[in-house]
């Protein structure tokens, strides 16, 4: 009995030991800059309800071919990524532990709360943040953070908008999934598609949330309103759940979605489309090769194995504009310099990629991204294609 | 608030369905099987990775998932029945919900934390009456809740298996002296409950948002059905849940209500309890 006992005890240990080495296995970079590294970080949702981790991945592998390529004079990059799992607590704790760790700036971050919760810590810190994709209205307007992307409010303005005068639809039911205090920042871009078209939504119900797992009585709800179109802010897994429910319950009709639904695997999931599915693209279409300017991103992230979506996009463009950025420096590169190089930005950098240049700058808000390319699923096709030839602008940034 | 009822008879099919397993594996098996729809969660994931990742055929796919889900259940039966076999319905019970926690973290590591999209076995209408839609899921499930029931009831009635596992429920020890083959039978409820719940799950999980966490849950609307029955009864597990579906989803019709639709179930599991406990003593129920 003794011996067995032991045996048991021994191999016990033994297995819970290799459980843990093999947790502690890290990562070997293998980069040509020898220099000493600069930290950089981000915080991202990369579990939890709603998860955006392909941005930071993004950013990763835009980091990863800087350092092949010798980095900031020989200096690499590097990069970690913080989860902070959509809970409040992790995000505050993590966002600390960045800034601790010695991080110069986040960059390329895509978080439900990280904008909200953690802006006045960054503010108070000197530290500033490049959302590879903003989604919390707090993103949008804090002086330390600016994100490369539209922004789910400005991209409700353009999708709505897009409907309702491009596409002539008369009646459109919304369906909002709200997470945090979010509420009031859509019901301003509802407010501002208003006041540009006079036009306002017949229904909106804003009782569901990034778990809603069974959308049949929004849809029956939708379907008594007699709606020709239905805008819902969504994540890629609940619009399929939005639009297998409308199949299931025969709703016919135009769907105005955000660029949160832009991605292949989900124009091939979505078998059911009604009269069409829209999105105001917040970076140019990669879908479409008629649509030129993401090249190099396409390539670096086949490289590095990372999903295309316009997640991707946004991560990316975060790290080429903060490389950009770290190559104007003069002099050491520590959180206050680099902030001071952010915040001291006159000139926009231009890309392809986007409809209207990214700027950091001085300002107490930063949305400098303001326009769309509408693309479209069309019934009886599983992709995305352009629907129109150019971007759609907001008139005036917020 | 018709069309919200008939809509609310799918989700109803598949509470039922999972409701009458888990009375059946309640009155045979002596266990409240919490990892019910795990198991079934966990097969219809394998199958549709399979066929997103590894680019198999879907009835492949399919296929590998049932197998997984039956072998899946046989595995907690049996360690159930080995280290087990004589303690309390609640300490059986118990060895689900581990089984089932384990589930879900695993299908985590190995399907990633996003809602699975699924090939849709079932989709679209079926025919509308007066405005009113029915879908070809809710004919499905509302038909596969009472094949299996009353297959069940069958089972345990009128043939000599069913007289057999109910003599292992009564007295699992008479039973194995005379001459019953208890490990195999119980095995069988367990690969049984396996693959219905498999199925079920593979039907249901493409025609909503699929995340493990939420589709695994779907055992707590089911228990509220099975409380009906108070785990006894499979006519009134039946008709908890498809009842419970209607009642949701007519709820759902109400813009004031629609928050406390999911609350349903458990209010339900409350108020059983408290009718269950109504005689007793304050002190006496601890």
């Amino acid at each position: 009995m003794r011996i067995t006992r032991t045996l048991t005890g021994a191999a016990a240990l033994a297995a819970a030991s290799i459980l843990v080495l093999a947790g502690c296995s890290g990562q070997a970079s293998t980069s040509t800059a020898t220099g000493a590294p600069i930290i950089v970080s981000s915080v991202s949702s990369l579990s939890g309800a709603g998860t955006f981790p392909e941005a930071s991945a993004a950013a990763q592998a835009a980091f990863d071919e800087f350092n092949a390529a010798g980095g900031l004079d020989g200096r690499p990059i590097q990069y970690k990524a913080y989860d902070d799992k959509g809970d409040p607590a992790t995000a505050n704790q993590v966002a600390r532990e960045a800034v601790e760790s010695g991080s110069v700036a986040n960059i390329g971050g895509a978080s439900v709360l990280d904008c909200e919760v953690n802006h006045a810590y960054y503010e108070e810190q000197g530290f500033s943040a490049i959302q590879g994709t903003g989604v919390d209205p707090f993103c949008f307007t804090s002086p330390a953070i600016s994100p490369t992307n539209a922004g789910p409010y400005v991209d409700t303005t353009l999708t709505l908008t897009y409907g309702s005068e491009k596409l002539g639809l008369q009646k459109i039911c919304g369906l909002l999934a709200i997470n945090g205090s979010t509420r009031q920042a859509y019901q301003g871009a509802i407010d501002a598609w208003t006041a540009k078209t006079g036009k306002t939504v017949t229904m909106i119900d804003d009782t569901l949330s990034y778990t809603t797992a069974d959308y049949t009585p929004y849809v029956v709800q939708i379907k008594q309103q007699g709606c020709d179109a239905v805008y819902a802010n969504l994540i890629e897994p609940g619009y399929v759940g939005l639009l297998k429910a409308a199949e299931s319950q025969g709703l016919d009709v135009t769907f105005l979605f955000l660029t949160s639904g832009y991605s292949e695997q989900f124009a091939q999931a979505a078998s059911y489309v009604g009269k069409g599915v829209y999105v105001p693209a917040e970076f140019a279409p990669y879908t479409d090769p008629s649509v030129k300017g993401n090249e190099d991103w396409a390539a670096v992230m086949d490289k590095h194995n990372v999903p295309k979506t316009s997640f991707a996009q946004g991560g990316y463009l975060a790290a080429q504009d903060f490389i950009q950025v770290l190559k104007g420096m003069k002099g050491d590169v520590t959180r206050e310099t680099v902030t001071a190089a952010l915040k001291g930005m006159t000139t926009p950098i231009e890309s392809p990629m986007t409809g209207t240049p990214w700027i950091f700058g001085a300002g107490d808000t930063h949305n400098s991204n303001t326009a769309g390319w509408p693309i479209v699923i069309k019934p009886g096709t599983t992709q995305w294609v352009a629907a129109e030839t150019d971007w759609l602008k907001l008139d005036a940034a917020k | 608030m018709l069309q919200g009822a008939i809509a609310g008879l799918a989700i109803g099919g598949v509470y039922a369905i999972i409701a009458v397993c888990m009375t059946l594996m309640a009155q045979l098996v002596r266990v409240i099987n919490f990892a019910q729809a795990g198991i079934g969660m966990f097969g219809a994931f394998l199958a549709a990775s399979l066929a997103q990742s590894l680019r198999m055929p879907v009835p492949v796919g399919l296929l590998i998932g049932l197998v997984t889900g039956i072998a899946l259940s046989v595995l907690i039966g049996l360690i159930t029945q080995r280290w087990l076999p004589e303690a309390s319905v609640s300490a059986r019970s118990a060895v689900t919900v581990g089984a089932l926690l384990l589930l879900v973290s695993l299908s985590f590591i190995l399907f990633g934390t996003r809602p699975m999209t699924f090939a849709p076995i079932v989709s679209g209408t079926a025919f509308a009456v007066g405005g009113v839609v029915v879908s070809q899921v809710t004919i499905v499930m509302v038909a596969l809740a009472a094949l299996v029931s009353g297959g069940a009831w069958l089972l345990l009635a009128k043939t000599t298996v069913g007289t057999k596992l109910r003599a292992i429920a009564d007295r699992p020890v008479a039973a194995e002296l005379i001459g019953i083959p208890v490990t195999s039978l119980t095995i069988g409820v367990w690969a049984a409950s396996g693959l219905i719940v498999t199925v079920v799950v593979m039907i249901v999980a493409p025609t909503q948002t699929s995340d493990a966490t939420s589709l695994s849950m779907l055992v707590i609307p089911a228990s509220a059905a099975a409380l009906l029955g108070a785990f006894k009864r499979l006519g009134l597990a039946l008709v908890g849940g498809l009842l419970l579906g209607v009642i949701q989803g007519a709820v759902s019709q109400l813009p004031e209500l629609m928050l406390v639709r999911d609350w349903i179930p458990l209010v339900l599991i409350v108020l059983f309890l408290l009718w269950n406990q109504r005689k007793e003593v304050w002190d006496a129920a601890r």
